[in-house]
């Protein structure tokens, strides 16, 4: 190994090891500074418990609703010619550079009540504002595009040659849809769905300004309360050690839904086929 | 009788015209399209597929005009070039795939037939990538039998295989011709393929028919340069070549031999020994090994004569001085290209 290719390589290792120390520290600073005990006092609030609930719910629904609508934008994307596809594909991206407190503001301005769409959503009974359907919105606004993104790419690495293998095997378009392309987009699109989730749960900004405090709105059923990362922001000023703590938890839980997600998708396909596919 | 019929079969796909191309394969034979890359070989295939509109023309398999009927209708088990696999599933679920597509009674003991069939069982639960390129073109064949189809269309099925793995390919279609009786239309850019498999072969040069017959009326068919480099010829001449070449008994043989579009000098033609002797004196440009044997470049005036001899290095090395002379009894005129075709 000569010289400069030594020193390159040192480079990158100090590069790589400073990135890595700049993701992992803070989490190990936060579960130092929470302790068991910060864990404990989290766990044992029923204000964060009831934040944390409504999270997962809403994060549940935003998911389903990006995936319905993210799918199909990223199979269009990635398959189809069609005049503005460019465009659309600029488009799409605009939620990821868009500052949060911006989205948060020109939602709240699109359902205010005296807006015709807030009008419009108070007439078919959907409260938006600090409600259920506000939360999702900012989630589905923030997170949806990466689900158009990861499954347009997913899509797109679908070979032509294995479709057009499952056609002359007896596959109508559908099924080759069905039983070929979605199974074999289906990691793409999962990795768009946790990246979605996380962006969602992780959000602030949008639900300081549209949702602070969420009313019972269905599907939620419980009492007033907040998602996960407003109460930690609203308790940082008043009770750091619970937010800390609380922060700790919030944590554990989105790793642990990461794990058995990627446990599932290591587990693949190959346990739907004979099941539910041919 | 015919079980595949092409007739007249035309499309356009921006600058490029295929057709009008008429073929057929019998029951239980196989026809070999044959050409160079870009000669529409593969977009006739995916057309009669019907992965591509045509714009005009028949196919009929079994009788029965099939041109309109979508690719899942159509009957045929098509092996693109890439062989189309799935590979997030094992070999055992690509082979069940169009089995369980269709349905019916037992289709884990067909799927286990055809796996046994082709010697996949002990292969059916790893992936794709985790077989050999020969492996994987016999999933590919299990899996397109499987569903059952009344000809099968083949997108390059030797490409990329090691010599032994070809041979074992070889085996198995010339196997599958004799007891599935099924007809097999087979795209190659090799014309080892074609010599191997065909009862019928068709070269398509862009997009139109230049040769349809059986493969040894290729050799006996007047050769345009086309036919000739498929045939395997490394010594094309063309008048213009031999003119500029300076006058020897050597290109004077040539040029008399030479039809209206060169001459054509099979490789057991050529002659060489080393040192000065009878013939023409020629130099060693190269000498190089393949595994069809060694090939020696000799250079005589300015014309270039290869001549590969299977076995043992010939005694000669690059700069050695040799004497060379052709069989001009051997010498094959070469036509112009329109005229090669016998369609």
């Amino acid at each position: 190994m000569d010289r400069s290719s030594a020193l390159g390589r040192g480079l990158a290792a100090a590069a790589s090891a400073s990135l890595v120390g700049l993701f992992v520290l803070p989490l190990v600073a936060l579960f130092v500074y929470a302790g068991g005990r910060g864990l404990g006092v989290a766990a044992g609030d029923p204000g964060f418990r009831t934040a944390l609930e409504f999270t997962l719910l809403a994060s549940a629904l935003a998911v389903g609703s990006g995936l319905l609508v993210g799918i199909p934008l990223g199979y269009a994307l990635a398959r189809f010619r069609f005049p503005g596809r460019r465009l659309l594909e600029s488009v799409v991206m605009v939620p990821v550079v868009v500052p949060h407190l911006v989205v948060g503001i020109g939602l709240l301005l699109l359902f205010a009540p005296n807006s015709p769409v807030g009008h419009l959503a108070g007439a078919l009974g959907i409260p938006v504002l600090d409600a259920t359907a506000g939360v999702v919105l900012v989630m589905v606004y923030v997170g949806a595009p990466y689900v158009v993104l990861t499954s347009q790419l997913a899509f797109r690495a679908v070979d032509d040659d294995v479709l057009e293998a499952a056609r002359s095997l007896g596959a109508s378009p559908t099924e080759a849809l069905v039983t070929v392309t979605l199974p074999s987009a289906a990691r793409g699109i999962l990795t768009g769905a946790l990246l979605m989730w996380a962006r969602g749960v992780s959000e602030v900004g949008g639900f300081l300004i549209l949702a602070f405090a969420v009313s019972p709105s269905p599907p939620w059923s419980g009492p007033t309360t907040s998602t996960a990362s407003v109460w930690i922001y609203s308790y940082w000023g008043i009770d750091p050690t619970a937010a800390v703590g609380a922060s700790a938890l919030l944590v554990l839980v989105a790793l642990a839904i990461f794990l058995a997600v990627r446990g599932f998708d290591r587990s693949g396909l190959s346990g739907l086929v004979g099941r539910w596919l041919p | 009788m015919s079980a595949l019929e092409i007739e007249s079969l035309a499309l356009e796909r921006g600058d490029f015209t295929l057709g009008p191309v008429s073929l057929d394969v019998a029951l239980g034979s196989a026809t070999v399209l044959l050409g160079p890359s870009g000669a529409g070989k593969t977009t006739l295939l995916r057309a009669v597929a019907g992965f591509l509109p045509t714009s005009a023309g028949t196919v009929r398999l079994a009788g029965a005009s099939i041109g309109s009927l979508p690719p899942e209708r159509r009957g045929f088990g098509f092996v693109p070039g890439n062989l189309g696999l799935f590979s997030d599933r094992r070999v055992r679920q690509n082979v069940r795939y169009p089995i369980g597509l269709r349905g019916g009674p037992d289709v884990e003991g067909r799927t286990a037939h055809w796996l046994e069939r082709f010697g996949l069982t002990a292969l059916a639960d790893r992936y794709p990538r985790e077989l050999s390129s020969g492996e994987r073109q016999r999933v590919a064949m299990a899996r397109a039998l499987a569903s059952d189809p009344k000809a099968l269309l083949w997108d390059e099925p030797l490409a990329a295989l090691d010599v032994e793995s070809r041979e074992e390919l070889l085996r198995l279609l010339a196997d599958l011709l004799e007891t599935e009786r099924i007809p097999l239309l087979l795209v190659t850019h090799d014309p080892a393929t074609a010599f191997a498999l065909a009862s019928r072969v068709v070269v398509l040069e862009e997009g139109s028919v230049r040769f349809d017959g059986p493969p040894e009326a290729l050799g006996r068919a007047p050769l345009d340069r086309f036919v000739a480099r498929f045939l395997g010829y490394a010594n094309l001449f063309d008048a213009e070549e031999l003119g500029r070449a300076p006058p020897s008994d050597l290109v004077r043989a040539l040029t008399r031999a030479s039809g209206p579009a060169g001459v054509a000098v099979p490789n057991e033609a050529v002659r060489f020994a080393p040192g000065p002797g009878a013939g023409a004196s020629a130099r060693v440009q190269a000498v190089r090994w393949s595994s069809a044997g060694w090939t020696v470049a000799l250079r005589h005036g300015g014309l270039v004569l290869h001549r590969t001899v299977p076995g043992e290095l010939p005694p000669v090395r690059v700069g050695d001085e040799v004497a060379l002379s052709v069989e001009t009894l051997a010498l094959k005129p070469l036509v112009a290209s329109s005229t090669g075709a016998t369609r």
